[in-house]
């Protein structure tokens, strides 16, 4: 039967620096396994669209410019993504990844949650033809 | 604007669904004659999300993430049932080290989870210092799950059949220095609840709930525990690695505050045990089997031990690769019975305490639940739920 | 003393301005220091001042079933009580601004006024949380008022004064009272964080059950006005502690170390226990710290007779 078991815990924590971490100055290093922005290599991808199923978030679409050539876009929308690594998991073809740098990613605009990964062309040839009516390529919703 | 009077000197206190004390929202009603609670009222369903509903819509794989989301605490409790059911199902067995990864952070989940309440329910006691110390330590676990996972809170570790990571040996022991920091300042802990005065003149003989009276609530997890009843999944019927590595039951016959207190920090103990175990005689082998896609027709309950007591989940399969129907009954659901019948007679200071108490997970308890009496037919229509007839609430 | 000497004395020192921003300092340090003693940061040195702008600067709702003369009326009474009882006490260390033969007494008085406006205001409205924290302030108040007032009586009867500045004068050139009187200084030390509903005895505001307590009803000008009112008291209490039990206040240096020195302690003692039931704070009070002033008074009047 004590009164005051804290008393040495508090006399130390007055001496000592707060626990608190002072994020936006002082950043400590993302441990490797960090799960943030997701990546994508259009050279491995074979469109197999496995990620695409099973993304439990409908983050991420797939639009086939061109199925014999391997000419991929994906479409990435970041507000979506609960960074479950489930994508990952999925590609037989290590073509998709979570970037551990990349995971300050608020915006209050939606534009820069949209992200386009493929090769230049085919972005642009996409962008090009979404911006004429009717031709929009949604694959993945309904 | 006129009180609302229930008698000559009574009145209700409402707490909830907005209220300091309360984290997610819910709403209590406590009959008081001055401080003294005369009768308590629970009402739930202010974050019913119907996911069971939305989980017939979705494949097998995006509901384990869906599942997960039940509750934000214990996420790979939830995530690790409805896999363990869904194996079952498909007649899968997850390879022997993914079940000992599953089960080790399970535990450290559990640690998480208990620390988070300790620090709850001393706030709620007005005791900020213990929510502030147990709060920082907490950060150690936070930071092993994440160095694990890569999150902090929905780990998603499991996937249908087997796990997403492995743990390293440098990881290994990372976790060892924690769980051995931890461990140094659990039994602090342990000190201050079980000696402080204070402390113990607002836990002591509050809320005391005898063995019986927790066997006819159907109280489980830690609260059923501080009454004395036996009652762990992990003991009663182990799943996953709990087999090989068996779980010593923490039981405490005080049955009030003290002892829900007493047993959760032991659980603590018993989990840096279990993970000291785990990580020594980790087996070597795959991380994850091949899962059909259509899991054959069929259903299958699966129970797991949850940091707030036994989490059951129901699964029927069709054939295809959506479930036809998928029942949560959460641990947090069944403990609201020993609020009511042991609120009465204490003082108002007391209630937020004793909700505390239980551990409640609010956003879990948001199902619809219906107590069937003798005679009334098991199936309800639309019209009748509707109608809000049939004894049912939400 | 001339007009305009009053009006200095009223509104700028050490009546009025002086002690709002001492006390809105001694809130900040209090606050500092019990994140301290918590491992945290801890806010900034402006955030009280910062506070009482905002709140200054917000509506102030008047909710129903209120009565308004007293809703306005009892924050504004309440801070002109704890500023008034600042002219009787030696703030800063000088002579206090006005004295007569038992002005302790008035100032204890006029401190309570405070906490009684608090538990009026609360009783005014209809919301539950302000009836029971009403009621729970009003039952603090019997409770550790009378030690509180016993435990101040003691250096009085030492210095057979009933003047604040002549005990004062009495403990500067006699040896400090905490040193004779102990037990007296710990029932002082914590009647006043009674009074000012400090943790472990803020079951009046007690958030986690009754939201804000008396206050709950409170936003804006009249939140800002109390708050200030528990600051004020907060330098106050702190300086009658000092003068009557550490020696006396001789000079502003030896205000600052001595007030701080006690404030030191007091967050230390906010951050060390859990809240108190407000039947326990009572029990408290009425089995232990008034047995406890009544030894130490007795204590006090035997060495009297016997010296």
């Amino acid at each position: 039967m004590t009164i005051g078991t804290f008393f040495g815990e508090l006399v130390k924590s007055l001496f000592k620096r707060p626990a608190t971490e002072r994020y936006p100055y002082d950043r400590k290093p993302t441990p490797e396994r960090l799960r943030g922005k997701l990546h994508y290599d259009p050279e491995k991808c074979s469109g197999c669209q496995m990620c695409i199923r099973d993304c439990p978030s409908q983050a991420i679409e797939l639009v086939t410019i061109d199925k014999e050539n391997k000419r991929f876009v994906m479409i990435y929308h970041m507000n979506r993504c609960t960074f479950c690594d489930q994508c990952v998991q999925s590609c037989r073809f290590n073509c998709l990844d979570l970037s551990s740098e990349e995971w300050e990613l608020a915006s209050l605009q939606e534009e820069p949650l949209t992200i386009y990964y493929g090769r230049d062309e085919d972005v642009q040839f996409l962008l090009e033809n979404q911006a004429e009516p009717g031709t929009e390529a949604h694959p993945c919703e309904e | 604007m006129e009180i609302k009077k229930v008698d000559e000197g009574k009145f209700v206190v409402p707490i909830g669904p907005q209220h300091p004390a309360l984290k997610e929202p819910g709403h209590f009603e406590f009959t008081v004659d001055g401080e003294i609670v005369m009768d308590a009222k629970v009402r739930l369903g202010f974050v019913h999300r119907g996911i069971e509903k939305m989980a017939e819509q979705r494949t097998y794989t995006r509901d384990l993430y869906l599942m997960e989301r039940v509750c934000g605490i214990c996420s790979h409790v939830h995530g690790t049932a409805f896999t363990l059911g869904v194996e079952k199902l498909a007649g899968v067995t997850a390879p022997p080290r993914a079940q000992a990864i599953r089960v080790i952070i399970a535990e450290l989940e559990r640690i998480h989870s208990h620390l988070l309440w300790l620090g709850v329910a001393a706030h709620e006691g007005g005791f900020d210092t213990l929510f502030m110390y147990s709060w920082r330590d907490r950060e150690t676990v936070m930071d092993l799950l994440e160095l694990l996972s890569g999150n902090r809170v929905h780990y998603s570790a499991n996937v249908l059949g087997g796990v997403k990571f492995d743990i390293n040996p440098v990881q290994t022991d990372q976790i060892r220095r924690g769980v051995d920091y931890l461990e140094e300042r659990t039994q602090f802990y342990q000190k201050v609840v079980t000696t402080d005065n204070t402390f113990l003149g607002r836990t002591r003989g509050v809320g005391y709930m005898s063995r019986e009276q927790a066997e006819l609530q159907g109280a489980v997890g830690p609260t059923a525990r501080a009454s004395g009843v036996t009652r762990d999944v992990r003991v009663d019927a182990p799943y996953s690695f709990y087999p090989q590595t068996p779980v010593q039951i923490v039981l405490d016959d005080g049955g009030d505050l003290t002892a829900r207190f007493i047993v959760r920090i032991k659980e603590l103990f018993e989990a840096y045990r279990l993970v000291r175990l785990l990580l020594d005689n980790l087996p070597e082998g795959e991380l994850a089997t091949r899962m059909p896609r259509r899991i054959p027709a069929g259903e299958v309950i699966s129970r797991v031990e949850a940091p707030r007591g036994e989490l059951m989940y129901f699964i029927r399969s069709n054939g295809t690769d959506m479930p036809e129907r998928v029942k949560i009954r959460t641990p947090s659901l069944c403990n609201w019975g020993t609020i009511t019948s042991t609120a009465v007679g204490l003082k108002l200071a007391d209630m937020p305490m004793l909700l505390a108490g239980i551990d409640p997970c609010f956003s879990c308890n948001d199902r619809m639940i219906r107590v069937r009496r003798a005679g009334e037919p098991g199936v309800m229509t639309w019209d009748q739920i509707k109608a809000g007839k049939g004894g049912w609430s939400v | 003393m001339s007009a305009a000497q009053a009006w200095l004395t009223l509104l700028v020192f050490p009546g009025g301005f002086f002690l709002l921003a001492t006390g809105l300092l001694y809130e900040f340090i209090d606050r500092k220091l019990v994140a301290r003693y918590q491992n945290r940061v801890g806010p900034r040195w402006f955030q009280p001042l910062a506070d009482v702008v905002k709140l200054l600067a917000k509506e102030e709702i008047i909710p129903t079933g209120v009565e308004k003369t007293l809703f306005i009326g009892l924050p504004i009474v309440g801070l002109a009580g704890a500023l008034t009882a600042a002219l009787y006490v030696p703030i800063a260390g000088l002579p206090p601004a006005f004295s007569f033969r038992g002005d302790l007494i008035v100032t204890l008085y006029l401190l309570s006024l405070m906490t009684l406006c608090l538990g009026l205001s609360g009783a005014n409205t209809v919301n539950r949380f302000s009836i029971i924290g009403a009621t729970r302030t009003l039952t603090q108040l019997f409770s550790y008022e009378a030690p509180f007032l016993l435990a101040l009586l003691g250096p009085a009867l030492s210095a057979d004064s009933w003047q604040i500045g002549q005990i004062n004068d009495y403990a500067i050139n006699n040896l400090w009272m905490i040193v004779t009187q102990p037990i007296g200084f710990l029932v002082a030390l914590v009647g006043l964080m009674g009074k000012l509903e400090l943790p472990p005895f803020d079951a009046p505001e007690a958030e986690t059950e009754i939201v804000s307590g008396a206050l709950t009803e409170y936003s804006g000008r009249g939140l800002a006005l109390f708050r200030l009112g528990k600051d004020v008291e907060l330098v106050i209490g702190l300086t009658l502690i000092s003068a009557l039990y550490l020696g006396g206040l001789a000079n502003p240096l030896e205000f600052l170390l001595k007030t701080l020195c006690v404030l030191l302690v007091m967050a230390g003692l906010q951050s060390l226990f859990a809240r108190l039931r407000i039947d326990q704070t009572v029990g408290l009070w009425w089995r232990i710290g008034a047995l406890l002033a009544l030894l130490q008074l007795l204590a006090i009047t035997i060495g009297k007779v016997l010296l």
